[in-house]
């Protein structure tokens, strides 16, 4: 089978960095050490095809120790095959490597996840706020910040059921 | 000079002119449609740099949906790509009954095939009428957009909205196709193939669009792969990829399509290709409709669709599930699940992590527009700024979905 | 033959030979059938209304044919679509740049109360930044329910009295919003 090949390959080329690979989900998943992210990705771009980045999201997960995520979907269009790619660092130290020199797609998506998660990609050519107002001081998208504004005045909790 | 990532900067510092002028295309600008700021610098007449600014309609939607219950989200993907509301809407319900693993039957799939079709007809005819307007053609715009009325009529016979849809339920629909729906259909279909003959006419080989359109704002193959495009601007750029071709969804096998494929990836090919869409779009939906297989509009997914009223005030168990899903105690899968569906722009992806809770614990939107119009300055580096205008709308960028 | 519904004349007193009335109440009429709108449109709503632009739902017969997107010369704001908080003082420096006499109408849940985006980064109704005639709800209203905000903006037009915009209440009114 197809994923059984990537993962044994995969597996061979990077022996300690995978952390997990996940197939219980629809497509093939993996965790890798956010050190060799940028190689992982280069290799699967050059040598398995995965010639597409569909998307690139964060997550933040409170209860982990590493709590931030950064999840990667690549696609293989000539095989039609997907890939998801996630990798992890911490709150205090959150950097990990950018990949706009692989894939230009990645660029805004990059300041997306950092205005939203505060992931600080080493090496992107302009990380600043991207949707949100400049003057932001936190990050919102994460769990411990509430959705609505609290300065609003006019929308009383009570009757909203908050 | 190209070092890693830096591309998108076209001029470095050293090289600036002092002769070169700032030009700030506003967020609000008749000729941007939706509210995104670019800060020109021209030498002269030529642009030389874009700096892009968006976020001015930034209302959280990732945020909200963790707050919302499933069936809740349905009026949220309304509102990114407001032109086709309903393939967002159908999106998200595929994504969730991926999750739960639920197969819909062949009614439901060439039901949605036929909304989703129409949704899509609707979107090409504005974008296709506003390039028409940007080059100064506004006859184009008035004709078109009384056929996107005769659309609105079918999706308020379907579903009771004319823009903001919110169609269709987790599992299927919550009524049948009414027959005064599908004769409107029908018509709409026997009628249309004549007004798009009509605006092509009016500027598919008129000599002015044509100069106006071709070799404007291209973009090759490559540099658009690298990009993360997709929908009608890749296929002009030459890569035949659609969603509905490769990973189908919705039984969109069981039909024939033919993908267009544009060569320059400039302005004019996105034009005729989404002119071509069209067409496949009026032949998609004619072949479903007279094929539309016998069966229940509904597939049985207690947890999320809400028994019908009577059963509900007169059955104790659909009162217990009414209750059930109402309040939110039903058991959702634990699990991720990528799903995307071909929305009018492109890719539309719903990254969903659920961890069991009445809520998504993430979910995530693929916007294709956010994604593509990075490569906007690119595309318009030493051209015109009428040029520019024109490129921009060609490339659909609807500012609901680009801010999300 | 085509039926031609005439605008009525204001109160007066007529007499054969002259028509006398007041100067605010000729004023309003012209004012109120030839507003020119700026529509600032955002999102869902601006798809809405550029249904009501067309040929179906015509605003073009209440006298908005022009419609101006330089706030120099336009005299109702359109405000339709969500406003963030990014857009708002942008949608207050394009009201400073009205000119007198100028009204403005909340087109949409959005504008007029943040709609169902109770975020962080909506402005919940335009009214935190400008100072707003008339509210139109729906999301996205029909254009029949914007062809009724705009036909009550065109009352308050043609009931309007000439010294109100130097009124000291008005004044206080622009103060509270900090528009010079």
């Amino acid at each position: 089978m197809e994923l059984q090949e990537i993962q044994k390959i995969l597996l061979g080329k990077f022996p300690d960095d995978i952390l997990s690979f996940d197939e219980s989900s629809d497509i093939l998943t993996l965790t890798v050490r956010k050190s060799r992210i940028l190689d992982l990705i280069q290799y699967l771009k050059d040598d398995l095809g995965y010639l597409f980045l569909t998307d690139l999201c964060g997550i933040h997960y409170p209860d982990q120790e590493l709590q931030l995520g950064v999840v990667y979907h690549l696609h293989n269009l000539l095989k039609n095959t997907r890939i998801r790619v996630k990798t992890f660092t911490s709150v205090e130290a959150p950097e990990i490597d950018s990949l706009t020199g692989i894939f230009s797609a990645a660029n805004w998506m990059e300041r997306e996840t950092y205005d939203f998660f505060g992931v600080i990609f080493s090496n992107h050519p302009n990380l600043i706020r991207i949707l949100n107002v400049e003057y932001l001081d936190y990050y919102p998208l994460r769990k411990e910040y509430p959705l609505e504004d609290q300065t609003r005045t006019d929308k009383d909790d009570r009757f909203f059921g908050r | 000079m190209e070092h890693l990532g830096k591309e998108h900067i076209l001029i470095r510092p050293e090289d600036y002119d002092k002769n070169f002028s700032t030009l700030n295309l506003g967020p609000t600008h008749p000729a941007t449609h939706g509210i995104f700021q670019n800060i020109l610098t021209m030498n002269g007449e030529t642009i030389v740099d874009a700096e892009q600014t968006i976020g001015y309609i930034h209302r959280a939607f990732e945020k909200l949906a963790e707050r919302r219950a499933f069936y809740q989200i349905t009026t949220l993907t309304d509102r990114m790509n407001y032109c086709s509301s309903p393939i967002n809407n159908i999106g998200w319900q595929m994504t969730v009954e991926k999750l739960l693993g639920v197969e819909t039957s062949k009614r439901i799939d060439y039901m949605r095939i036929i909304i989703m079709e129409l949704a899509r007809i609707s979107d090409h005819l504005i974008c296709n009428s506003v390039i028409g307007v940007d080059s100064g053609a506004m006859t184009g715009f008035i004709y078109l957009f009384q056929e996107r009325e005769k659309i609105y009529e079918i999706y308020e016979e379907i579903c009771g909205a004319r823009l903001t849809t919110n169609l269709g339920r987790i599992g299927g629909f919550e009524r049948d196709l009414s027959p005064l729906a599908i004769k409107k259909i029908r018509e709409f279909i026997a009628h249309l193939p004549k007004v798009i003959r009509q605006f092509e006419k009016l500027l598919l080989r008129n000599r002015i669009f044509m100069d106006r359109t071709i070799n404007v704002g291209g973009i090759s193959a490559e540099r658009a792969l690298n990009y993360g495009f997709t929908g009608p601007c890749l296929r002009a750029a030459g890569v035949d990829y659609d969603v509905r071709v490769m990973n189908h969804y919705s039984s969109y096998n069981d039909f024939d399509l033919t993908i267009p494929v544009g060569t320059n990836g400039d302005t004019y090919d996105r034009f005729c290709v989404r002119q071509e869409e069209i067409w496949q779009s009026i032949k998609l939906v004619k072949n479903a409709l007279e094929n539309l297989p016998e069966g229940s509009y509904h597939m049985d997914v207690p947890e999320f669709y809400l028994p019908p009223k009577e059963e509900v005030y007169s059955k104790m168990e659909s009162l217990i599930w009414h209750f059930k899903i109402v309040m939110g105690e039903v058991d959702v899968p634990v699990g991720e699940v990528y799903h995307s569906v071909e929305g009018g722009n492109g890719e539309l992806g719903f990254y969903l992590v659920s961890d069991g809770g009445r809520t998504p614990f993430r979910l995530h939107f693929r916007r294709p527009c956010f994604i593509y119009y990075q490569a906007f300055p690119e595309m318009i580096k030493g051209s015109f700024l009428s040029d520019a205008i024109l490129t921009m709308s060609s490339m659909n960028v609807i500012a609901g979905e680009l801010d999300a | 033959m085509t039926q031609y519904t005439k605008v009525d004349p204001p109160e007066g007193y007529s007499a054969p030979g002259f028509f006398a009335t007041t100067l605010d109440r000729v004023v309003g009429l012209a004012r109120k059938n030839s507003i020119w709108p700026l529509p600032f449109a955002t999102s869902c709503c601006g798809i809405e209304f550029m249904a009501t632009m067309g040929a179906n739902y015509d605003l073009a017969r209440f006298g908005s044919e022009r419609l101006s997107f330089s706030p120099r010369q336009a005299d109702l704001l359109m405000v339709m679509g969500t406003i963030a908080k990014k857009m708002g003082p942008i949608v207050h420096q394009v009201y400073e740049q009205m000119a007198e006499p100028r009204w403005v109408l909340a087109v949409g849940a959005c504008a007029s109360s943040g709609g169902i985006f109770d975020t962080y980064s909506v402005l919940q109704g335009i009214d935190k930044v400008v100072p707003v005639d008339v509210y139109v709800p729906g999301c996205p209203p029909r254009p029949e329910q914007i062809i009724d905000g705009f036909m009550k903006i065109q009352e308050l037009v043609g009931n309007e009295s000439l010294r109100r915009r130097y009124s000291p209440e008005y004044r206080a009114l622009l103060e509270k919003y900090g528009i010079r």
